[in-house]
């Protein structure tokens, strides 16, 4: 059976990217490996100290939302998996596409509102995992 | 002497191998003290028979009536271009002492004073002073006021300090490198550019060092340590999932149980620590109970903005405020808890009425799988190093409240604290260091050479005499101007530089209030700091992580849409502390 990897989230924005993700799934006969990358970099940003395990948490958090993208997935007849992985999420996608030999990488479009991954930054990404490792590569 | 060493010695040959060590104690405790008793008595002053040298004592001020230390005074014999005698004032209190030589001529005498950014004085002493000092007597001066003169070195470290707000305030540069340019500018442009033109001069090393407040720096360096190993256990998280469980589905009962948890943790411990913690799991009940996270995350950074103003050490602004006004940790808890908690009622009312759609959904319910998830998301990590933690914590909080009582520094008591969990909770020294922020230390050392800069220089004179011209001598309006323009200043720049440099300013406009109430200006700074940071999307550390972690989950926030929710809570809560604070001193009796 084939792999499809999809980076997902928690809401609005993220629940289409799952649902066509699922939908494709059908059509492919695939199963659904869906990634989250927890980065903490945000907290470069605060002026005060951070004596917290900041990725450990927002770990635990992805965890969770990959355990509702799972259910969904699965009450929608998709065998489905998740992965947490850390550090850069170009890095995190490729590596884990490579390592669990997926068919396909699925991205969501970015929200209208202010988004980590803007689009620009996907399409080059889109096109270093078809040309790096030969893996199709689409934003949904 | 001799007989009591050989009968000594004879005791330790005669002692086994244990008391022998014992015996060598004592033996080297009795020499110590025969040694002590050979010494020679210090003379007490006056008794030495030569005499007491005509001296003269003195304090010298600057407009505001704030000591001036480092200041030279040279006594001089008119027509004379050498000084007689020389002293330099104190950095305290401005107090100085130069004595003179035994025998006086009948010439007359003057004194100078210098002091860089000052203007040079020139004092001459009286028939009578000098009469008196003549007599061998020492006379006491009036209070000398300087005048501030704008110096190159004025410009420069202005410049340096604006730089610095806004490097930080447009993320050009990471806070601890910003202030640290800053710092390095002074430094550079008083020492390189000082030695060109003197008027550049702005601050020696050796004044900046005595800028760098080390009981702020001991008190947040211990405060990481045990915040760092108290996080560890999951304690948030697990009393996070208890205000779910105990809610049953209730959303506003959530929200009320998680703004006083917020609060009180940001209040006993740091609130980007708390938000840290909460907000991650928070988002996963909301979920579970199919919420807009934002629902009851943005209520608890709220919360922990508020909260964090109760204790001395909820909150770095209220670390250093009570640093720099002596304000101890009972005193922040009298005078600004009743206020917090009032404030508190008036948040969650005001997000009972803005979330109200959200909060009359009907709880969605999870599966099993999820709930399983939820609980195991906030399990407690380690239960026994979690009760040896609260345990320390606990005797430290006794130790804060006692500390007034017993003198006892609420550094040395976080430091106590700190060194009680490295032995006894968590030995692992080297894991336990890595919760030290360092750069956050460097950040703090920098941003206090860079506020005694503009200290020094006297801008701080300036903004005080401005701001006491404002207020015209009504208390009660000089603190509603402050609260007010501590809290929308506090949306735009980050409030810790800013309150550091507001510190000198208020302590300024503190000198002559009603003895009872000197430090309501201080509490003021403490509520409009703090409060403000509801205000803006960038107002607060919390809102930053809090934003972060929501944009992490899907859940992005604009600043606009903070805006909507944070600027009217800032504004309830910002007047409820205004009248909380008006209420405890000008109502009150002192």
């Amino acid at each position: 059976m084939s792999i499809i990897l999809c980076a997902t989230r928690g809401g609005e924005a993220s629940l289409r990217t799952q649902t066509r993700a699922i939908a494709i799934a059908k059509e492919r006969g695939a199963s659904l490996l869906y990634i989250f990358v927890a980065d903490a970099r945000f907290i470069h940003n605060v002026s005060e100290a951070i004596v917290v395990d900041a990725e450990t948490e927002i770990e635990h958090m992805g965890e969770f939302l990959l355990l509702m993208a799972k259910e969904r997935a699965e009450q929608a007849g998709v065998a489905a998996e998740y992965v947490v992985a850390r550090g850069n999420f170009a890095e995190a996608m490729k590596q884990t596409a490579r390592e669990r030999r997926v068919d396909l990488v699925i991205f969501g479009s970015p929200g209208e509102e202010s988004s980590v991954t803007q689009l620009k930054f996907l399409e080059t990404l889109c096109q270093d995992i078809t040309g790096e490792l030969g893996i199709e590569a689409v934003i949904v | 002497m001799l007989d009591l060493i050989r009968s000594l010695r004879r005791a330790v040959r005669r002692a086994g191998p244990l008391s022998r060590h014992f015996n060598i104690i004592i033996l080297v405790s009795v020499l110590f003290l025969w040694l002590c008793a050979r010494l020679p008595a210090v003379p007490a002053a006056g008794q030495d028979g030569e005499g007491v040298a005509p001296s003269i004592a003195g304090r010298v001020l600057d407009s505001q009536g704030g000591p001036v230390g480092d200041a030279e005074v040279f006594v001089y014999v008119d027509g004379q271009d050498e000084p007689i005698a020389e002293s330099i004032s104190h950095f305290e209190d401005g107090t100085f002492l130069a004595e003179l030589p035994g025998h006086l001529s009948r010439a007359t005498l003057h004194l100078e004073i210098k002091r860089p950014h000052f203007e040079d004085k020139t004092l001459s002493l009286s028939v009578e002073d000098q009469a008196d000092l003549r007599d061998g007597n020492t006379i006491r001066l009036l209070d000398i006021v300087l005048t501030r003169r704008v110096t190159l070195g004025f410009w420069v470290a202005t410049l340096s300090f604006v730089g610095v707000l806004l490097l930080m305030a447009f993320e050009r540069l990471h806070n601890t490198t910003a202030t640290l340019l800053g710092a390095s500018v002074i430094l550079a442009v008083s020492y390189i550019g000082g030695a060109f033109f003197p008027g550049a001069h702005i601050i020696s090393f050796e004044e900046a060092i005595k800028h760098i407040d080390f009981e702020v720096i001991f008190l947040v360096m211990s405060m990481m340590i045990v915040v760092g190993i108290l996080e560890g256990t999951g304690i948030f998280q697990w009393m996070a999932f208890m205000a779910y469980r105990l809610s049953r589905g209730r959303p506003i009962i959530l929200v009320i149980i998680l703004v006083v948890i917020t609060s009180v943790a940001s209040a006993l411990l740091d609130n980007v620590t708390t938000m840290l913690l909460m907000a991650p799991i928070s988002l996963q009940i909301a979920l579970a109970l199919n919420l807009d996270p934002l629902a009851l995350v943005i209520p608890e950074l709220m919360a922990s903005n508020v909260g964090g103003i109760s204790t001395l050490i909820g909150t770095p602004t209220n670390i250093l405020i009570g640093s720099y006004a002596d304000i101890g940790f009972n005193d922040f808890l009298i005078n600004l808890t009743p206020g917090v908690a009032i404030a508190l009622v008036v948040l969650v009312l005001y997000v009972r009425w803005v979330y109200r759609a959200e909060y009359r959904k009907i709880a969605g319910g999870i599966s099993p799988t999820l709930y399983a998830k939820l609980e195991d998301n906030a399990q407690i990590k380690d239960p026994a190093k979690l009760r040896k933690g609260l345990i320390v914590f606990a005797v430290m909080l006794v130790l804060f409240v006692a500390g007034d009582a017993l003198h006892l520094n609420p550094a040395v008591t976080s430091l106590l604290g700190a060194t009680a969990f490295l032995v006894w909770v968590d030995t692992d020294i080297e894991r336990m260091l890595e919760h030290v922020d360092w750069t956050t230390l460097v950040f703090f050392m920098a941003l206090f050479i860079a506020v005694g800069a503009i200290q020094e220089v006297g801008l701080v004179s300036f903004i005080a005499d401005f701001l006491a011209g404002v207020t015209a001598g009504q208390p009660v309006m000089g603190l509603i101007i402050l609260v007010w323009a501590s809290a929308f200043i506090s949306t735009a720049i980050a409030n810790i530089p800013f309150t550091a440099a507001m510190l000198p300013v208020i302590g300024f406009l503190s000198v002559g209030l009603d003895p009872g109430h000197t430090k309501y200006l201080f509490y003021g700074l403490s509520v409009g700091s703090a409060m403000g940071g509801n205000g803006s999307l960038i107002g607060s550390s919390p809102n930053v992580v809090a934003a972060g972690i929501l944009e992490r989950a899907g859940y992005p926030i604009t600043y606009a849409k903070f805006l909507r929710v944070g600027m009217p809570a800032m504004l309830l809560t910002v007047l409820t502390g205004i009248l909380w604070l008006l209420f405890r001193f000008f109502v009150i009796p002192a």
